[in-house]
C-alpha cells in the first residue's frame, strides 16, 4: 500500500543546465516520459516531460527558415528554462491513495519520490494501475468476483469474513459500496473454484449473492 | 443414422480412486458413477467401452515441467491432502490416476488414427483444463487436452490441433500452453471472467507473439443460456475454426454450465449439450476429416450430469434424440 513498494528506485535524473537536445535523447533512448531535474546534491528542482520538449521544438507547419531559427534557439536552451517548477511529489511512506489523489487533481503522468531532500524514486500512473491490480487480485488466476446484496445489517461484513476464514478461503477484496445512486453491494474477490460452496454458506447465513 | 457403437467411451474404474476428501468436494468419483449409471439406463444407447493406459512420463512432459511432476508425486507419496490450494485435493492414488486420465486421450487419438473408432469420449478424472505447466489449478493436475494435442502432433504429425472448450469456466491452462504458438488454436466459450473462476479468458486475450490471433475467448454474462451459446457457436466459434484450418479437433467437454449446476451462473439446458454434440460432430467431419476427440472436464451437479453427458453423446454420435 506504500509507494516505496511500488516505485522505480534510483530513477534517471537530469541537471538543470542540460541542453534540450540531450534531454530529448535521454527520454527517447530510455523510453521515459518524465525526468526529475535535480541539483548537485540530488535535490528536486523541477520535472521535465516529453510534452515540455515537444512544445519547445518547432512546429512542422512552420517554414523551413522559421524552423531553422527555432532549432537554433532550442539547441541553446537548457532544461531549467522549460521544466515545471510547481511541483507535487510523494515520499516513500506516501500511500497509493495519496498518489491517486494527486494524479486525479493535477492530471500528471508521474511523480518524483523524495526522501531527505533527495530524489529516490519515480512513480507513474502505470505503476499505480499495476499496484492496485495486484492488491485487488485483478487478473489473478484462480479468483472470481462475488456481489452480495447489502441489506444494511450491522454484522454483515463480520459474518462474511468469518465464513471465509473458517473455510480457509483466501480473498483479495472486500468492499462495501454505499454511494448514493449505486446499488448497496458488497464486492468480494475470492480465490477458490468452490464458488457454489461459498454461495451455500452465505445463503445459510441469510446473505444473498446477486449478479449485478 | 450411424451405428450406436460409433461412440467409444474410454474409461477405467481406477478413476474413482482419486480421493478428494469426500462429499464436501465437488470433483468426486460419484460424478463418473452417476454418468455410468445414467448411460446404462438408456436402453437405446449402447456405447463401446475401452480402457485407457497411463500416459508415459515423456508424454506428460510435453505439457508440464519435470519439477511439477516431481512435486505432485512427492506430495501424494508423503500423504499430503492438497497441493498449493485446498481446492486441489489429493489422495495417495491421485498421481497414478492422473496419469491414466492423461493417457485416455492418447488411446483415443490412436483409435481415431487407426480408423478403429470414429468418435471417442474420454470419461476420466481428475479434469485438466485449468492445470498450468508448473502448477495445479481448480481440481486439475495434468492438462489432459494439451497432452492429447501434443501427442497428436508428435505421433501423427497433426500439427494444427484446435481445442474447443465449452466448460463454463475458462481453460487457463490450455490457453497458457497454446498462446505463443502459431499452429495450435484454442476456442473457449465460458462465463465472463469477472464473475467466474479462474478470472481469465477475457475477449482481448487473443494470443501472444507468433501466437497472436490463435486464441478466441467468447464470454457469456451470468444467466447466459442456450440461445446466446448457440449464437456464439455458429457466428463466432465456427468461422474462427474454419479460418484456421485445423488438422484435428479436441473438445474440452465440461457440463457445469447447466442451469442446475451452481458451479457457474450460466443457464444451459440439458438439450443444449445435444446441440453442442451434433455441432462439434459436424465440425470434426467437415473441417478435420473426422479427427474429433472429446475429453471430460467439469460438471458437478449429480442430478443432471448423467443426462447432460448422454445428451452430448447422442449429438456426438449423430443419432437422433431417442
Amino acid at each position: 500500500m506504500f509507494i516505496e513498494d511500488h516505485m522505480t528506485r534510483q530513477p534517471e535524473t537530469i541537471r538543470g543546465g542540460t541542453l534540450l537536445p540531450e534531454a530529448r535523447r535521454l527520454l527517447n533512448e530510455c523510453h521515459f516520459r518524465h525526468l526529475p531535474v535535480v541539483d548537485e546534491q540530488g535535490g528536486l528542482l523541477g520535472m521535465v516531460t516529453d510534452r515540455d520538449l515537444r512544445s519547445a521544438y518547432p512546429s512542422s507547419v512552420l517554414s523551413e527558415e522559421e524552423r531553422r531559427s527555432v532549432f537554433g534557439r532550442v539547441e541553446k536552451t537548457s532544461v531549467d528554462e522549460v521544466m515545471s517548477t510547481e511541483l507535487s511529489w510523494l515520499t516513500p511512506s506516501s500511500t497509493l491513495d495519496d498518489a491517486l489523489l494527486i494524479f486525479d487533481r493535477e492530471k500528471l503522468g508521474a511523480l518524483p519520490v523524495v526522501d531527505n531532500d533527495q530524489v529516490v524514486g519515480i512513480f507513474s500512473i502505470r505503476d499505480l494501475i499495476s499496484a492496485y491490480k495486484g492488491l485487488f487480485g485483478v487478473g489473478e488466476k484462480g479468483s472470481a468476483l462475488l456481489f452480495i446484496r447489502d441489506d444494511g445489517r450491522e454484522d454483515l461484513l463480520r459474518t462474511i469474513i468469518s465464513i471465509l476464514e473458517e473455510q480457509k478461503i483466501p480473498f483479495t477484496r472486500l468492499m462495501r459500496i454505499s454511494k448514493p445512486q449505486q446499488k448497496a453491494r458488497i464486492v468480494l474477490r475470492i480465490n477458490t473454484f468452490k464458488l457454489a460452496k461459498v454461495h451455500h454458506l452465505l445463503a445459510d447465513a441469510g446473505i444473498e449473492v446477486v449478479h449485478a | 443414422m450411424t451405428s450406436v457403437n460409433d461412440v467409444t467411451i474410454i474409461y477405467d474404474p481406477c478413476y474413482l480412486d482419486h480421493d478428494t476428501g469426500g462429499d464436501d468436494h465437488p470433483e468426486q468419483g460419484a460424478r463418473l458413477e452417476t454418468i455410468l449409471a445414467y448411460l446404462s439406463s438408456c436402453e437405446d444407447l449402447a456405447f463401446c467401452y475401452k480402457p485407457p493406459r497411463p500416459a508415459l512420463r515423456e508424454e506428460i512432459l510435453a505439457a508440464h515441467d519435470e519439477s511439477w511432476l516431481n512435486r505432485f508425486e512427492e506430495a501424494v507419496l508423503s500423504g499430503r491432502t492438497f497441493i498449493d490450494h485446498s481446492d486441489n485435493q489429493i489422495g495417495y492414488e491421485s498421481y497414478q490416476v492422473a496419469q491414466v486420465a492423461a493417457g485416455a486421450g492418447l488411446v483415443g487419438v490412436d483409435c481415431l488414427e487407426s480408423g478403429e473408432e470414429t468418435t471417442v469420449f474420454c470419461m476420466g478424472r481428475p479434469p485438466g483444463h485449468h492445470a498450468e505447466r508448473n502448477m495445479p489449478f481448480g481440481f486439475c493436475f495434468f492438462n489432459n487436452c494439451v497432452i492429447a494435442a501434443r501427442y497428436w502432433a508428435t505421433r501423427y504429425g497433426r500439427k494444427r490441433v484446435a481445442i474447443f472448450d465449452f466448460d463454463a469456466h475458462h481453460g487457463n491452462g490450455i490457453q497458457s500452453a497454446f498462446e505463443e504458438e502459431p499452429d495450435t488454436i484454442y476456442i473457449s466459450i465460458h462465463e465472463h471472467p469477472s464473475f467466474s473462476y479462474p478470472g481469465t479468458g477475457y475477449h482481448d486475450e487473443v494470443g501472444l507473439g507468433s501466437g497472436r490471433g490463435t486464441i478466441l475467448n467468447l464470454t457469456l454474462p451470468p444467466g447466459g443460456g442456450d440461445r446466446e451459446m448457440e449464437a456464439l457457436l455458429t457466428e463466432q466459434a465456427e468461422p474462427f475454426l474454419v479460418k484456421h484450418q485445423a488438422d484435428a479437433l479436441v473438445i474440452s467437454a465440461g457440463f457445469d454450465g447447466h442451469v442446475n449446476d451452481d458451479m457457474s451462473g450460466l443457464h444451459y439446458t440439458t438439450d443444449l449439450y445435444r446441440t453442442i454434440g451434433s455441432t462439434v460432430r459436424r465440425w470434426g467431419h467437415d473441417y478435420c476429416d473426422g479427427r474429433l476427440l472429446s475429453i471430460l472436464e467439469g460438471g458437478y451437479e449429480l442430478s443432471v450430469l448423467g443426462e447432460s453427458v448422454a445428451a452430448y453423446l447422442i449429438g456426438l454420435s449423430g443419432r437422433s434424440r431417442p
